[in-house]
C-alpha cells in the first residue's frame, strides 16, 4: 500500500476519530459529575442532526442557523432529561441512574422517529465544492469543519475548565463530590450543567457529521457505543484522554479497513472496548490508583 | 406462623401452575395457533427475564447483552440440529455450554471491579455477537437467518404442536423457577441480601461476593441461552435481526419493572409486557388499529415505563404488591 | 513462630501517616491489645491486617503467609476475622442470621447444591444454624436469636459481631473496640466472652479505650501514638512507661494509668 493510500486511510480514521472524541467528551464530563456512564449520549448524536435537518429542510432555514438550533436544542434537551428523569432520584444510586439513561435513550430515539419520521435525513456540506486534494489523497470539505469545529469544542472546553469559576467547580467536583460545595456552588446545578454541556457536543458530533454520513432516529446506539469506547480507551473522566481515545480508535477503524477487511470495522471498537475494560480499565492515559476493596 | 406462610405458598404455587399447565386446554377454535404461539413468547421472554431479575434484583448488576445469549442459545441449537443433525437435546447442551462460557468470560474481568463495568462489557458483547450473527455465514446463515429448525424432540416424544410447544416452553420456565428460587431462599441468596445490608459486613463474613456475582451472571446468562434453544425449535427459524440491543434494552425493562428482590414481579412484568404488542391474542375484540397504535408506541413506554418505575417505584411491581400485603397483614 | 507477624507496616493518607513503620508479634493464644489516643491509627491497623484496606508498604505474615495483598474475604477464610469499630451488621435479619452468615466463610455459599436443594446443601444448612445458636450462647444473645439486628441495643451489637466473627471458625480475631458503649455490668460480661474465646483456641486483638478491661485480660499490650509504635509489653510495665503516660497527657485516660 502506498503512502497516498495510507494517508487517505489515515484522515479518514482522524474524521470519524474527531465525531468519537466529540461523544466521548460527553461521557467524560457526565461521568466526571455523577459516575455514571450516559447510555443515552448517542441519542444527542441524533438529536443534534435531526432538529438541525429539521430546521434547515422542513423549517427551511439557513445552514448556520439550522446547526445553531441542532446544537443548542439538544442541550436543551440534554437539560430537560437531567431535570425531569435524573434529578428527582435524589439518592443518585449508579445503577438507578444508568437504567434511567438506558431507558431515556429508548425514549429519545423513539420519540425523534415520532416526530421526525423514520426515514434517514441529510444535510448539505457546509461549504459546497469538491473534495480537496492533498498530498495525493482527497478530503471532503466537510472533514476540515469537522475537525475545526471538533479543536474549536476542545479550546472552548478547555478554557471554561480552567478560566471560569463554574468550571473549576466542576473540575473539583469531579475530584471529590462535596468539593463543590466548598466553593460555594451547588453540585445538582453542576449535573445539570455537565448534562447541557454533553449534550451540545453530541449536538454538535451530530450536525458535523450528518453531511457526511446521513442520520436517522436509531443512529444513536452505535455513535454511543463508539464513543463510549473512546472515553474507556482513554481513560474514563479526563477530557484530554477522552479526545486521544477518540482519535486513537478513528485511526485504529480506519487501519483495519485498510489492512483487515471492512466487515470487521465496527467490531474493532467493541473490542478494544472490551480488551481495555479487562486489561486495563484505568485506559491508556489513567493512572493506575489503587481502587478501594 | 412462617410454616404456615411457607404452606399457603406451596399451594398458591401449585395452583398457579396447575392453571398455566391446563391453558391450551381451553385454547380452541381458529387462532388457537397464534394464541399458544404468542403464550410461548411469553414463556421464552419469562425465562430471560427471570435469569436478568436474579442479576438486576437480587446481585445488584445490570446486563445489556442478553438478547446476545439468547440469540448464542438459539444459534446453537439450531445448528447442531438443523446442519449437524443430532438430538435437541445435544442443541440444548451446547447452547447451555457455549452461554455458560461467554457469561463466566465477561463477568470474571468485569465483575472483579468495582463499579458498573458488567453493564458496559455486555453491551459490547451484545453489539459484537449481532455482528457475528451476520457475518458467520456458514453457521449462521448471515443475515437472512437459519430457516427449518426441526422440533424439539426428547426421545420419542416430539414437540411438534403449538400444545407441545407450550408445554414445553412452560414446563421448562417452571424448572428455572424452581431452580432460581432454591438459590434465593438458600446460602447464595442469602449472601446476596447480606450485601444489600452492608458490604463491609459481608467480606468480614468471609463471602466472595465477585464469586457469587458471577455465578449468578452465569446463570442468567444460560437461563437467556436456554430460552433461546427452545425459541429455535417453537418457530423453527432464527435471523440475526431478533438478537437486537433493543431486545436487552427491554428485557432490563421487564426485569426493572418486575422489582428488586423478587422473581414473582419480573415474571408478572415479562408476561405482561410481552402480551402488550400481541394484546390481539388474549383480547380478540382489538381492532387492526388499536393493535398499530400499541406496536407503534411500544418502544416509547418501554423506555417511559423504565425512568418512571426507577424514579417513583424503586420497589417495582414486587415493591408494590409488598407494600399492599405488609400494609394488609399489619392492619390485622 | 508467632501466629502474626506485622512488619514495619505503613500507610498514610496523603500528607497524614496514619501507621507508621508499626511492628509486632502475636502470639498463639494471647490476648493481645492495642491502645493509644483518639486517631493513633488502631482502626487504620486493623483494617490493614484485614486487607480491607492497602498499605503503603510493610509486610504482615499470619501463620507464615504473607496477608498483604490478598482480598478481604479471602483473609477471612485464612482465618483472621474481625469486627468493625462501627458495627457493620445486616440490619434486616435476625440475630441468628447474622451468625449464620459468618459460617458461609467456612462452607461457601454452594451455588449449584442449593440451586438443586441436595441433601448435603439442608444438612449443611441444619449444622449452620446449631452452630449460630452455640455462639449466640456463648456471647449470652440467646434471647434475641429471633430480633433483628437494627432493633438491639447498642452493646449487643457489638457482642453479635463478635458471634458472627467466631461463626468464621477464625484462628485470630481482631475486635476494634468491643466494650465501646457497653455498662460496667456488660463489660465484666465481656470480658469473660473474650476468656471463654480464647479457651476455645482462638488469639485475639483487642482495640479497646476501656483501660480496665485492658489490663485486665490482656496478656500484651501495644500503644500507639501518632501512628508510632511507643511501647510495647505486659500491662503491668506499659502502666508505668514514661512514654505512654506522655502519650496520654491531657487526654482523660492519663488518670487510669
Ligand atoms: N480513609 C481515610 N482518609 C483520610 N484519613 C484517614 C482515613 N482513615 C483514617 N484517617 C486518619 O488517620 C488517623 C488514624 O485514624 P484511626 O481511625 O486509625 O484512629 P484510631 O486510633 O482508630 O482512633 P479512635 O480511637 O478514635 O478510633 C486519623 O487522623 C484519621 O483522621
Ligand atoms: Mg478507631
Amino acid at each position: 500500500m502506498g503512502a497516498p493510500e495510507l494517508l487517505q486511510f489515515a484522515l479518514a480514521g482522524l474524521k470519524n476519530g474527531s465525531i468519537y472524541a466529540l461523544v466521548a467528551l460527553g461521557f467524560t464530563i457526565v461521568y466526571a459529575s455523577t459516575g455514571v456512564i450516559n447510555f443515552a449520549q448517542g441519542e444527542f448524536v441524533m438529536l443534534g442532526g435531526m432538529l438541525s435537518v429539521w430546521a434547515h429542510s422542513t423549517l427551511g432555514l439557513p445552514l448556520p442557523l439550522a446547526a445553531l438550533i441542532g446544537i443548542l436544542g439538544t442541550a436543551v434537551i440534554g437539560v430537560v432529561f437531567e431535570l425531569l428523569a435524573i434529578r428527582p432520584r435524589k439518592d443518585g444510586d449508579p445503577l438507578a441512574l444508568i437504567i434511567i439513561t438506558v431507558g431515556g435513550s429508548l425514549l429519545l430515539s423513539n420519540l425523534a422517529r415520532h416526530v421526525f419520521g423514520p426515514s434517514e435525513r441529510s444535510l448539505p456540506a457546509f461549504t459546497a465544492g469538491p473534495s480537496l486534494r492533498f498530498l495525493g489523497a482527497t478530503l471532503e470539505r466537510q472533514s476540515l469543519w469537522i475537525f475545526g469545529l471538533t479543536a474549536l469544542a476542545v479550546v472552548v472546553l478547555t478554557v471554561f475548565y480552567s478560566r471560569t469559576r463554574l468550571g473549576r467547580a466542576m473540575r473539583a467536583c469531579s475530584i471529590n463530590r462535596t468539593a463543590a460545595r466548598l466553593v460555594g456552588v451547588d453540585p445538582k446545578r453542576l449535573v445539570t450543567i455537565s448534562f447541557a454541556l454533553a449534550a451540545a457536543l453530541g449536538g454538535l458530533a451530530g450536525v458535523v457529521t450528518t453531511p457526511l454520513t446521513q442520520t436517522a432516529f436509531n443512529v444513536g446506539s452505535s455513535f454511543g457505543i463508539k464513543g463510549f469506547a473512546a472515553a474507556i480507551l482513554g481513560g474514563l473522566g479526563n477530557p484530554i484522554a477522552a479526545v486521544i481515545g477518540g482519535l486513537v480508535l478513528g485511526l485504529l477503524e480506519s487501519m483495519s479497513i485498510a489492512f483487515l477487511s471492512s466487515t470487521y470495522k465496527d467490531a474493532i471498537s467493541l473490542v478494544v472496548l472490551l480488551l481495555v475494560l479487562f486489561i486495563r480499565p484505568q485506559g491508556l492515559l489513567g493512572r493506575g490508583g489503587r481502587e478501594k476493596v | 406462623m412462617s410454616l404456615l406462610r411457607e404452606h399457603w405458598r406451596k399451594l398458591a404455587l401449585l395452583i398457579v401452575g396447575a392453571g398455566v399447565a391446563v391453558v391450551p386446554l381451553f385454547v380452541t377454535g381458529t387462532d388457537a395457533r397464534y394464541v399458544l404461539k404468542v403464550l410461548s413468547f411469553v414463556g421464552i421472554n419469562a425465562l430471560i427475564v427471570l435469569g436478568l431479575a436474579l442479576l438486576f434484583g437480587y446481585a445488584g448488576q445490570v446486563s445489556m447483552g442478553h438478547a446476545a445469549f439468547f440469540g448464542l442459545g438459539a444459534y446453537a441449537s439450531a445448528w447442531v440440529t438443523k446442519s449437524l443433525g443430532l438430538p435437541w437435546l445435544v442443541g440444548l447442551a451446547a447452547a447451555v455450554l457455549l452461554t455458560a462460557a461467554a457469561g463466566i468470560l465477561l463477568a470474571l474481568p468485569s465483575l472483579r471491579l468495582k463499579g458498573h463495568y458488567l453493564a458496559m462489557a455486555t453491551l459490547a458483547f451484545g453489539e459484537i455477537m449481532r455482528i457475528a450473527f451476520v457475518e458467520a455465514k456458514g453457521v449462521t446463515g448471515g443475515p437472512d437467518g437459519l430457516s427449518g429448525i426441526p422440533y424439539a424432540s426428547i426421545g420419542p416424544l416430539s414437540f411438534d404442536t403449538p400444545q407441545m410447544n407450550y408445554w414445553l416452553v412452560w414446563g421448562v420456565l417452571v424448572l428455572a423457577i424452581w431452580l432460581a428460587a432454591n438459590i434465593v431462599n438458600g446460602r447464595p441468596g442469602r449472601s446476596m441480601r447480606a450485601l444489600h445490608g452492608s458490604e463491609l459486613g459481608t467480606m468480614a463474613s468471609g463471602i466472595n461476593i465477585t464469586g457469587i456475582k458471577v455465578r449468578v451472571f452465569t446463570l442468567s446468562a444460560v437461563f437467556a441461552g436456554v430460552a433461546g434453544a427452545l425459541y429455535a425449535s417453537v418457530v423453527g427459524f432464527v435471523s440475526p435481526s431478533t438478537f437486537s440491543l433493543h431486545l436487552s434494552v427491554i428485557l432490563v425493562a421487564m426485569a426493572v419493572l418486575g422489582g428488586t428482590r423478587s422473581l414473582a414481579g419480573p415474571l408478572l412484568a415479562a408476561v405482561v409486557l410481552t402480551l402488550i404488542p400481541y394484546a390481539d391474542a388474549i383480547l380478540p375484540g382489538l381492532s387492526r388499529e388499536v393493535m398499530t397504535v400499541i406496536q407503534e408506541w411500544e418502544a416509547d413506554v418501554y423506555g417511559l415505563v423504565i425512568i418512571i418505575v426507577i424514579l417513583f417505584m424503586p420497589g417495582g411491581i414486587a415493591g408494590a404488591l409488598r407494600g399492599v400485603f405488609v400494609r394488609g397483614g399489619e392492619a390485622k | 513462630m508467632s501466629l502474626l507477624q506485622v512488619r514495619e507496616v505503613t500507610r498514610s493518607f496523603g500528607g497524614l501517616i496514619a501507621v507508621d513503620r508499626v511492628s509486632f508479634d502475636v502470639h498463639d493464644g494471647q490476648i493481645k491489645a492495642i491502645i493509644g489516643p483518639n486517631g493513633a491509627g488502631k482502626s487504620t491497623l486493623f483494617n490493614l491486617l484485614t486487607c480491607f484496606d492497602r498499605p503503603d508498604s510493610g509486610s504482615v505474615l499470619f501463620e507464615g503467609r504473607e496477608l498483604f495483598g490478598e482480598r478481604p474475604d479471602r483473609v477471612v477464610r485464612m482465618g483472621v476475622a474481625r469486627s468493625f469499630q462501627n458495627t457493620q451488621l445486616f440490619e434486616e435479619m435476625t440475630a441468628h442470621e447474622n451468625v449464620i452468615l459468618g459460617t458461609h466463610a467456612r462452607s461457601g455459599s454452594s451455588f449449584t447444591p442449593a440451586a438443586l436443594r441436595l441433601p448435603s446443601a439442608r444438612k449443611r444448612d441444619d449444622l449452620a444454624s446449631q452452630e449460630a445458636d452455640r455462639l449466640l450462647r456463648l456471647v449470652g444473645l440467646e434471647s434475641w436469636r429471633g430480633s433483628l439486628a437494627a432493633d438491639m441495643p447498642h452493646g449487643l451489637r457489638r457482642l453479635l459481631e463478635i458471634a458472627r466473627a467466631l461463626a468464621t471458625s477464625p484462628r485470630l480475631v481482631l475486635l476494634d473496640e468491643p466494650a465501646a458503649g457497653l455498662n460496667t455490668q456488660e463489660t465484666t460480661a465481656l470480658g469473660e466472652v473474650l476468656y471463654r474465646i480464647r479457651d476455645h483456641g482462638a488469639t485475639l486483638v483487642i482495640v479497646e479505650h476501656d483501660m480496665g478491661l485492658v489490663m485486665e485480660v490482656s496478656d500484651e499490650i501495644v500503644v500507639l501514638d501518632r501512628g508510632c509504635k511507643i511501647a510495647e509489653g505486659p500491662p503491668r510495665l506499659i502502666q508505668k512507661d514514661p512514654a505512654v503516660i506522655r502519650a496520654y497527657l491531657g487526654e482523660e485516660d492519663a488518670d487510669e494509668l
